[in-house]
This record gives C-alpha cells, sequence and structure tokens, in this order.
C-alpha cells in the first residue's frame, strides 16, 4: 500500500497555560483537535492537515467547532505549525503557533507548543501561551486515535457499480434544503438490472418540496431509458447526469442544473466499509458527500428556485432491492456533523423476522460514532443494538454504544410527504414516503459519574430529509 | 571587586602612592574585565598573576603589599626585559581606559551632561515581552547602518517588518547621565576587545546596540570613492549596483537621511586644527571632515554615544523612518539561526529567524524575507549556524582598516576643557597610497594609542596627556582575514607585507604632520622607541621598528559574504541574494566585495539600500 492510498487521522489533546491582553494573570487553555492528512504521514514529509476540534479557555472561550490546519514536518522542516480559529468572547480568534523540533531535547520539542493568539487581520496578539501535549494523560489516546485509512475519493464512490449481474439495483440520491426559503430537493437515479432476462434500465425522478408545506410537493419521472451509459464516472442517461460536481436534467415540467462543491470530510459510510465494496449484504449505503453544497437552478414550469450553497447530500445505494419495510434519515446538524440513519427489515427469508435493524452512524466534531459499522445493527450478538420504532408520521431510533446514546425522533408530515411506488429488481412494489422537509430531534448523552449527561441536542426544523418505506 | 594581583598591577602601573583617583581604578578595571570576553578577561587576570608571582619572588611579598618604590622598581625592571615589555603594554590598555575615566571624573573634568534633547520615537520592545511566535512578512537581523535602511525601505514598501537587535537600546539622556567608560563596556560587543589573531593582533571594536556601530562611530562620512565602484564593477561584476550615477543618487539619498554636511571649525577643538595647520604647513589636501552631526556641541565622546543627540546615528535619523512606515524592533535578541524549509520544490527556502533572549530562552518568527544585516564579523557565523554557510567563501575575504595612532606632544595644552570633535579633520594627501589621515582624539584610553613607560613615566604621561593631540592613520588593506567558527567566532586577520610598509609610512606621514603643526616630540607608542624630536630621530626608530611593534586596531570590517557575479567566489548575488538559498538577502558591510577604502558608513547605506530595493520587489513581485 503506498503513501498516496493512505490518509492519517488521529485525535491531539494539549492543555497549558494563556495570558491575555489586558490581564495579569494566566488562564487554562485546553485544545481538543482531530487532525486528518489527505495523506499517509511521513516525518521526513512535509505533511498538510485539517484540524477540527474543540478550544477551551477558562472563563472566556468553550468552541466546539474550532477548525484550523497544521502542517506536519518534524524532520524536513523542524517544524510541527498549527493554526486553529476559533470563537474567543464570541469574535474569531486565531491561534498559531509550532512545534520547533530540536535534537537536543527531542521529547520537550515535540510536545511544547508556544503560540499567539491574534485576531483576523491584526497582527496585535491578544494573548501568549503554552499548549504541552502531556506524555503521561496524552499519549495513549493519541496512540490509540491514530488512523491510516485508505483514501476515500468522494468521486470514485459516484462510478457504477452494476457489472450487469440480474437482479440488482443500484442508485445515486441527492437531497438538498435550500436555506432561504425552506424548500427541499429529491433527485433521485436509478438503475435497475432485473432478475431474469431483462436489460437493464435507466429512470429516475426529482421533487420539490416547499418549505413548511406552503404548497404541494411536485415530482416528476424520467425514463426508463436503456443501460449501459456513457462513461461519464457517474449516472448519465435520459439527458440526466448525476457526475461528481455536476448534477443536471430533465423530468417533466422540472429542470435542474446543479454544481456540488462536497466538503473534503470524506465519505460516511453507513453500513460497513466492507459491505459496500463486497456486497454481502442485500443491499449498502453510502454517502460519498455527507456534507456538499449545492449552486445552481432548479425550474418547474414559471417557477425559478436559485440554490446558492444549498446544504444537502449526495449518497449512493446498491443492492437486490428495496428492504420490506425501511427508515431512512440523513440530518445536516450543523457545524460539520452529520447524521445518517437506515433502519431496515430484510426480504431475505429469515432475516425478515427479525426486527429493524439499524445503522446509526454519527460523524460529531470530525469523529464518527459508533466506531464499529455493525455496532448498532446487532450489538454484541443481539445485546445493546440499536432499536426502531418505524412508523408514520413519527418514527424513532434508539441506542447506546460505549458512553454514549442517542435519541432519534423524525416527524414527517403528511403533508409535506411525497409517496412513490418503487420497483424491485424482481418486480415487486414497495411504498415510499419520503419528506425533504421532515422534522426530527437529536439527543446525544454521554454517561459520567452524575449519570446521563446531555452532550448535544439538534433540533431540525423541516430540514431533515427522512424516508419511510414498506410494502 | 578586583583581585590582590590586579590591584597591585594597577597600583604599580599607575605608581599609586596612596589617595586619590588612582584608587578607584583596580575596581573599575574589575568592572571592565567582566564585560570581556573570558580569554581576555583570563589572560589580564593571568598577566596580573605572573606580574604578582614576579614581585613575590624578588621580594617576598606580593605586589599589592609593597610600597610605592619597591612596586616601581620591580615594574621597571620588569619592562626591562623583551617579552614582558610587550605583555605590560597589552595589559596596560584596560588599565588606562580605568585610570583616565577616574581621572576625568576625580577632576571634574567631564562637564555637566548637554541638556539632551528627546530622541525620535523608536517602536522597540525587549525580547522578553515579545510573543515566542509570530510573523512578519520581513525580518532585519540587526539595526545598525544596514539594518536600518533595509528596515525603513521595506517597511515603506507595505511589509511587515521585524528589526532584531542582540543590544538594547540607549537614550541619549542616558548618553547624558552616564561615564563615558560605563558606555563603552555595554556598547561595544566584547567590551570592545573583539580581536583578531594574526601578526600583529588588531583590535577591532564593534558596537552593539539599537544602531548598531553607527551609535560609537565617530560621525565621519565619506562617499564611495570612484576608483572603488569602478573596481566592484569590472572585479566582482556589480554593473548595476555599483553604476556610478545610479550609486550617487542613493549616496545622495542616504547623505539625507543622514544630514551629512562639513563639520563647522567653531567646535573643532585643537586637535583638528593642528592636523590643518600642519597639513598647511606642509602643502597637503586637508579639510574638516563631512559628518552626519549638524550641531555637534563638540562633547567629543562619538565612540560612546553622543550625549548631545547630534551625531545622526541610525537610532535617531533612519530607524524612527522606518519605525514611522511600521517597523518595529525586538532588542536584546540574538538571532541563533535563520530557519529555512529546504524540501520546498526549487531548493531551501528561509522562513524565518530563531532568537535567543537574555535568559536564554528562544522565540521564532515566521517570515519569508530575511535580510541580514548583522555586520561583517556575525553574518558569517550566523549562515554557518543556520546551515547556510556551505559557500567557501563565506567568512573569508575580510576586509577591514588597519589603523595606528601618533600623538604629538605640544607646548600648549591640546585638550583646553573646550568643545572639541572627536574625529574632526582628515588628511587625504596620502589617500591615493591607500593612507587615510584623520585627526582623531578619542576619550581618555579608549583611542588606539598607548601611552608609554610604566610606574611614574605613565602616571606623569597621563597628567600630561592633555598636551598630546592624537592623530590616527588608516590603510586601504588587501583582504586578508577570515571569520571562523559558528557560535562565537574567532578571527584571523594576515597583515600584507604592502599594509604593513603602508602603515610604517602613515607613521611617518603622521609623525611629519605633527612636527609641522609645531609639536615639540612625536610618540609613536613603541614601547622600544617611544618619542622623537625631529624628522630624522623618527626615521630613525621607523628604520628599526616592524609594524608587529606597533599598536594596532582595526575599523571597517567588510567582504565576508561578498557580492558579486561569480558563483565560485561570492557567497550573494549582485542584488545581494544569498547564493544556495531564496529568501535570504544580505545588505551589510559583509557584502561589500573589497575594502572601500573610506569610512564606510554611506558605502554600506547605499549598498543597503539597493539590496532592501531588491528584496522588497522580490517580495511584492
Amino acid at each position: 500500500m503506498s503513501a498516496a492510498e493512505r490518509a492519517t487521522v488521529f485525535a491531539e489533546t494539549m492543555t497549558g497555560t494563556v495570558r491575555l491582553r489586558g490581564e495579569d494573570a494566566d488562564r487554562p487553555i485546553r485544545a481538543d483537535l482531530t487532525v486528518r492528512c489527505g495523506t499517509l504521514m511521513l516525518p521526513h514529509r512535509t505533511t498538510p492537515a485539517r484540524a477540527t476540534g474543540r478550544v477551551r479557555i477558562a472563563g472566556r472561550a468553550d468552541d466546539t467547532r474550532a477548525a484550523g490546519t497544521l502542517e506536519i514536518s518534524p524532520l524536513a522542516r523542524r517544524r510541527i505549525h498549527y493554526r486553529i480559529t476559533f470563537s474567543l468572547d464570541g469574535r474569531p480568534c486565531v491561534l498559531e503557533g509550532w512545534k520547533s523540533i530540536g535534537l537536543r531535547r527531542p521529547l520537550a520539542s515535540l510536545t511544547v507548543l508556544p503560540f499567539t493568539l491574534t485576531r483576523e487581520g491584526s497582527p496585535d496578539p491578544v494573548g501568549t501561551g503554552v499548549l504541552r501535549f502531556r506524555t503521561t494523560t496524552a499519549l495513549g489516546p493519541f496512540l490509540a486515535s491514530m488512523r491510516f485509512p485508505r483514501r476515500d475519493e468522494a468521486r470514485a464512490a459516484w462510478a457504477p457499480r452494476s457489472t450487469g449481474t440480474p437482479g440488482r439495483t443500484e442508485v445515486w440520491y441527492t437531497t438538498a434544503t435550500d436555506p432561504a426559503t425552506g424548500t427541499g430537493l429529491w433527485l433521485h437515479h436509478e438503475v435497475v438490472t432485473p432478475a431474469g432476462s431483462g436489460s437493464p434500465y435507466a429512470h429516475g425522478w426529482a421533487a420539490v418540496f416547499p418549505g413548511k408545506g406552503a404548497d404541494p410537493v411536485v415530482h416528476a419521472r424520467f425514463g426508463p431509458v436503456p443501460w449501459p451509459p456513457e462513461p461519464s464516472g457517474g449516472f448519465t442517461a435520459a439527458g440526466v447526469e448525476a457526475v461528481p460536481g455536476r448534477l443536471r436534467g430533465t423530468a417533466g415540467p422540472l429542470s435542474w442544473d446543479l454544481t456540488e462543491e462536497c466538503g473534503d470530510d470524506g465519505p460516511l459510510y453507513t453500513f460497513p466499509r466492507w459491505s459496500w465494496r463486497r456486497p454481502l449484504l442485500p443491499a449498502a449505503q453510502i454517502v460519498p458527500s455527507p456534507r456538499a453544497h449545492y449552486t445552481g437552478v432548479v425550474r418547474h414550469g414559471p417557477d425559478r428556485l436559485e440554490l446558492r450553497r444549498a446544504p444537502g447530500a449526495s449518497a449512493r445505494i446498491y443492492g437486490h432491492g428495496n428492504a420490506r419495510r425501511w427508515a431512512w434519515l440523513h440530518a445536516d446538524l450543523g457545524g460539520g456533523d452529520v447524521l445518517e440513519v437506515v433502519a431496515a427489515v430484510s426480504m431475505r427469508p429469515g432475516l425478515d423476522r427479525l426486527p429493524p435493524l439499524v445503522f446509526l452512524r454519527l460523524r460529531k466534531d470530525g469523529r464518527v460514532w459508533p466506531r464499529g459499522g455493525l455496532r448498532s445493527a446487532i450489538g454484541w450478538a443481539g445485546r445493546g443494538r440499536f432499536r426502531a420504532d418505524l412508523g408514520l408520521p413519527e418514527w424513532t431510533v434508539t441506542g447506546r454504544a460505549g458512553r454514549r446514546r442517542v435519541t432519534v425522533r423524525v416527524t414527517q408530515h403528511a403533508d409535506r410527504t411525497l409517496e412513490l411506488g418503487y420497483t424491485d429488481p424482481d418486480g415487486s412494489p414497495a411504498t415510499c414516503r419520503n419528506s425533504e422537509t421532515a422534522d426530527a430531534r437529536v439527543v446525544l448523552e454521554r454517561r459520567g459519574r452524575g449519570g446521563w449527561r446531555t452532550e448535544a441536542e439538534w433540533t431540525l426544523d423541516g430540514t431533515a430529509h427522512a424516508e419511510v418505506g414498506d410494502r | 571587586m578586583s583581585s590582590t594581583a590586579v590591584r597591585g598591577l594597577v597600583a604599580a602601573l599607575l605608581a599609586d602612592e596612596g589617595g586619590g583617583w588612582p584608587a578607584a581604578v583596580p575596581d573599575r578595571v574589575g568592572r571592565l574585565l567582566a564585560s570581556m570576553p573570558a580569554p581576555a578577561r583570563h589572560g589580564f587576570t593571568a598577566a596580573a598573576a605572573a606580574v604578582d608571582a614576579c614581585a613575590t619572588a624578588r621580594t617576598g611579598r606580593r605586589l599589592a603589599r609593597l610600597t610605592p618604590a619597591e612596586r616601581e622598581t620591580v615594574l621597571t625592571r620588569l619592562a626591562g626585559l623583551p617579552g614582558a615589555a610587550a605583555l605590560l603594554d597589552v595589559v596596560k590598555v584596560p588599565v588606562l581606559l580605568a585610570a583616565g575615566t577616574e581621572r576625568m571624573l576625580h577632576a571634574g573634568a567631564a562637564a555637566p551632561p548637554p541638556a539632551a534633547p528627546e530622541d525620535p520615537p523608536l517602536d522597540c520592545v525587549p525580547s522578553a515581552h515579545w510573543p515566542d511566535r509570530s510573523r512578519a512578512d520581513a525580518v532585519v537581523i540587526g539595526s545598525g547602518a544596514s539594518g536600518a535602511v533595509a528596515a525603513r525601505t521595506l517597511a515603506r514598501a507595505g511589509l511587515r517588518v521585524l528589526v532584531l537587535e542582540e543590544g538594547r537600546r540607549h537614550s541619549t539622556a542616558e548618553f547624558g547621565r552616564r561615564a563615558p567608560l560605563d558606555r563603552f563596556a555595554e556598547l561595544y560587543r566584547d567590551g570592545g576587545a573583539t580581536v583578531a589573531l594574526g601578526a600583529p593582533p588588531l583590535l577591532i571594536p564593534t558596537g552593539r546596540a539599537v544602531g548598531g556601530t553607527t551609535v560609537v562611530n565617530s560621525g565621519t562620512c565619506y562617499r564611495t570613492p570612484d576608483h572603488v565602484l569602478a573596481r566592484w564593477r569590472s572585479r566582482s561584476g556589480l554593473h548595476d549596483l555599483a553604476d556610478a550615477t545610479a550609486f550617487g543618487a542613493r549616496l545622495d539619498e542616504v547623505e539625507r537621511m543622514l544630514r551629512v554636511a562639513v563639520q563647522p571649525l567653531d567646535v573643532l577643538g585643537r586637535n583638528g586644527t593642528l592636523a590643518l595647520a600642519g597639513a598647511r604647513e606642509l602643502g597637503w589636501r586637508a579639510g574638516p571632515l563631512r559628518r552626519n552631526a549638524p550641531g555637534c556641541r563638540g562633547s567629543c565622546q562619538c565612540v560612546v554615544g553622543c550625549p548631545a543627540g547630534a551625531k545622526q546615528s541610525v537610532q535617531l535619523s533612519v530607524l524612527p523612518e522606518a519605525c514611522a512606515a511600521g517597523a518595529r524592533i525586538v532588542t536584546e535578541a540574538s538571532v541563533r539561526r535563520i530557519l529555512t524549509e529546504p524540501d520546498r520544490p526549487g531548493g531551501p527556502v528561509a522562513c524565518g529567524v530563531a532568537v535567543r533572549r537574555p535568559d536564554g530562552t528562544e522565540l521564532e518568527i515566521l517570515s519569508p524575507l530575511v535580510v541580514v544585516a548583522a555586520g561583517a564579523l556575525q553574518s558569517p557565523l550566523l549562515l554557518r549556524r543556520s546551515g547556510l554557510g556551505r559557500h567557501p567563501r563565506i567568512g573569508r575575504n575580510l576586509a577591514v582598516h588597519p589603523a595606528t595612532s601618533v600623538a604629538g606632544r605640544f607646548a600648549e595644552p591640546v585638550d583646553d576643557g573646550g568643545p572639541a570633535v572627536l574625529q574632526s579633520a582628515g588628511v587625504e594627501e596620502l589617500h591615493g597610497d591607500g593612507i587615510l589621515i584623520e585627526a582623531t582624539a578619542p576619550p581618555p584610553g579608549m583611542g588606539s594609542f598607548v601611552l608609554p613607560g610604566v610606574g611614574r613615566e605613565l602616571r606623569y604621561e597621563l597628567e600630561q596627556s592633555g598636551r598630546l593631540a592624537t592623530f590616527g592613520a588608516m590603510i586601504a588593506d588587501r583582504p586578508g582575514g577570515r571569520v571562523l567558527g559558528r557560535e562565537r567566532g574567532v578571527l584571523r586577520y594576515d597583515l600584507h607585507p604592502r599594509d604593513a610598509r603602508r602603515l610604517l609610512r602613515s607613521v611617518r606621514a603622521m609623525g611629519e604632520l605633527l612636527l609641522a603643526a609645531g609639536a615639540e616630540e612625536v610618540l609613536t607608542g613603541v614601547p622600544a622607541a617611544p618619542g622623537a624630536r625631529t624628522l630624522v630621530e623618527l626615521d630613525a626608530i621607523l628604520a628599526d621598528v616592524t609594524v608587529r611593534r606597533l599598536h594596532l586596531s582595526a575599523f571597517h570590517p567588510t567582504g565576508t559574504v561578498a557580492l558579486g557575479a561569480d558563483a565560485a567566489t561570492a557567497p550573494a548575488h549582485p542584488d545581494g541574494r544569498l547564493r544556495g538559498v531564496r529568501g535570504v538577502y544580505v545588505a551589510d558591510a559583509s557584502g561589500l566585495p573589497s575594502c572601500p577604502e573610506v569610512n564606510p558608513q554611506l558605502s554600506i547605506m547605499a549598498v543597503a539600500l539597493t539590496v532592501a530595493q531588491a528584496a522588497g520587489a522580490s517580495v511584492s513581485g
């Protein structure tokens, strides 16, 4: 495995003191950072990295959305440079400093980070201090957090998976919410290779969900047309295109032309990562662009919806067909956090008697929880699995892993929900009820000495993307 | 507190008979030694111990316990020995420094300090108050003549400039309050005891303060001679930099910055007027020097900081303009190394500097542009510490102005207590032969002239020193020095035989000048033959004297990171870029390709102006 194919991820916690301007005493400061390098971190090279996390200064700052960059070059430049922007007294502040690596005191130079705090645009420091990486307490978690994941290119995840095997369905779908009007958008592109002798065909639909049910949901289908596609790296059929960075097409009175800016967080594997590479499960879903932004125009007859960096996501599904019963949620929680939930009951004999298997992935502060891909679905041999209570207009998912537990409550108002018929590769029908303007409430709790405490709480008012299906 | 041996030696040298100003000299010597580098300090202490041991061996008692007469006997006998005489001559230097100061204080000769004008504002921050990590658009290492010009040029180009200075800021008011010797020890690197090893060894004093050596120079401003510029063009390929017209325009600008003008005669002092009188008598070309000291009041303390604020050292003239344009000065900041990024495409790139504070802690400043202006003796060390000293010519090509002094005893007091300019008149008759004579009368003990004799004889000379006129001559040398090492550095300078002949010739010329001006006796400073009353006597003395017997100093070190078109011989490009790294510019005296043959402040500043403009253009372009 070459360095180019691996990324590096680690978490680093540093503590220290800072002297703010105008004060005559030091304050404690703590930085909990998750650092991601796009390549394998090699000590003799210079590796640029992104850092996200939390910066706290006692009594003055506690920003869980601190973000910035690192330049890791312990040998080549003898420097590990940090530049983190966080909120101090409600205003952006830049923490900049570097560990200066020296051979005389290698440990101290690798662990001591002198820094200066400045306001954006002003060179005068608002504070100076020193952060230290405490080897006694922080080295263990640091080493345990070190990961060298394969580099997952969103672009690669868009490529068609279908190899002509009968009885497969493959989906590219994109959902977005216009921040100006609250309007939800759903673009669904699907390739079905029928079970038996039929030829693969492509079809799909687009739907616009006016905000808060101001108007009825509008939707229109395109296709079916024969597949295979032209080589484009994504879905291209019937004049509709869904390729990395670009979505455009026409379906009845609806037409759209959007560009996608996917964030650099990397794909979110709702199902275990291996299940996407090796299709052993009945179906698997992946979100190549979990925090994307869409810019462009959606036309509906005379109406025109201008999207300007509308937050949303693009996802992919590949498998044998739809589940017996299922629910799906995509929730952009803001600040870089995102929640993806799929709860499904399989069509396979035997598996169809099980309660819904819940695949829940919460990316918070740059880290995904639960860590194991199957943890939420099957727990420890069934014990401790996450539970779903599927229904309409409200469905819930609850679960606990490690010292955290989550409660997700989704509400799909009938007037903002679109009911559509699906057809499996084997021809059997299913019904989906989708809302791109759903409400959701997510509560994340952490267990400490005093019992459960709320760690984070999100309420999405008309900006959640959800779906419930059955037969 | 000085040791018994040192106290005994001082008492013997100055014929201390108890009481009076000599009693305070040992302690002052002790304080002076404390500011000197360890080798000089230990050398002096060892010499004092050796003299003390001789006294003990001869009399059974230590030097300090002998009576004045016994001390005189011991010392006179010792001075009669060939090797010991030379040793005593070296030992006399710090003692005379301290004695001169004490005598001046005792006599109340120190005129009340002139009302010091308020210095122009500078944005100075001690390194202790500077953050450990910071950024700048450009870092200038050194705040002397070249650093100030570079900072001013870059700041006016809109860059955020930080000037890093190893010394601290000294105000004009402070110069007025403190005794010259107290300032001397602090204003000079190594307490003024920087020595270039060689035969003979040379004392090379350099300043260390905000303003660099311009704080302690004599303020003499010569424009770069045309033949020097022509040599830089033809031999070093500096066709653009040393273009006569362009360089002349830069010299004009520098002169405007420094308010250079011919020194008026009203405060010139007798030392200068005697030089002019002697030259007039001989028909030699001479005149008052051009100086950057408008309104000079003749305090005669240029070499320890002008207490009147008249001398336009760069901390009073150029640096305020740099600060007004946004530059900041970090003082007491010793730059340890230039930081580089060796893994950049296209080769290493400078990215900042690491700086040591007086308490030993370090700070770092990131900057894409680093201007080296640490002086010709320090810049090579800095580059070597930074791993940038691989060019074989870095540290070589050291040119200085070897200099010697001659005094003339006059019937009338020369130092009449009135105003006098320290370096007042220039005699350029022999400049074509590489000899520039300047009438130079530094504060007691601070010149390169060493009074002859020991004991009572030395005491007499000291008491009569007010009747001495002192001239100095400096030689345009062939670069023969090297700066060795990485940290403190060792200087090596081999005087070229041609330059040795020039020095001896300059001694004769100064003697001739003094005699023409009416001197009763010319004091050569040579221990074996201290005085001559006629030119014939002087010639007879000089016929037996080699250059090793002279007391030599050297000034104006240049050329250790020379600019030039030939990559094999010049470590820096003609526009100042250091070869082998991007983002480092050499703007100081080390960039001068060869000896400028005159007091070099204007030349250095004009070169710095050119280099800084190129550096600024490289960033903005």
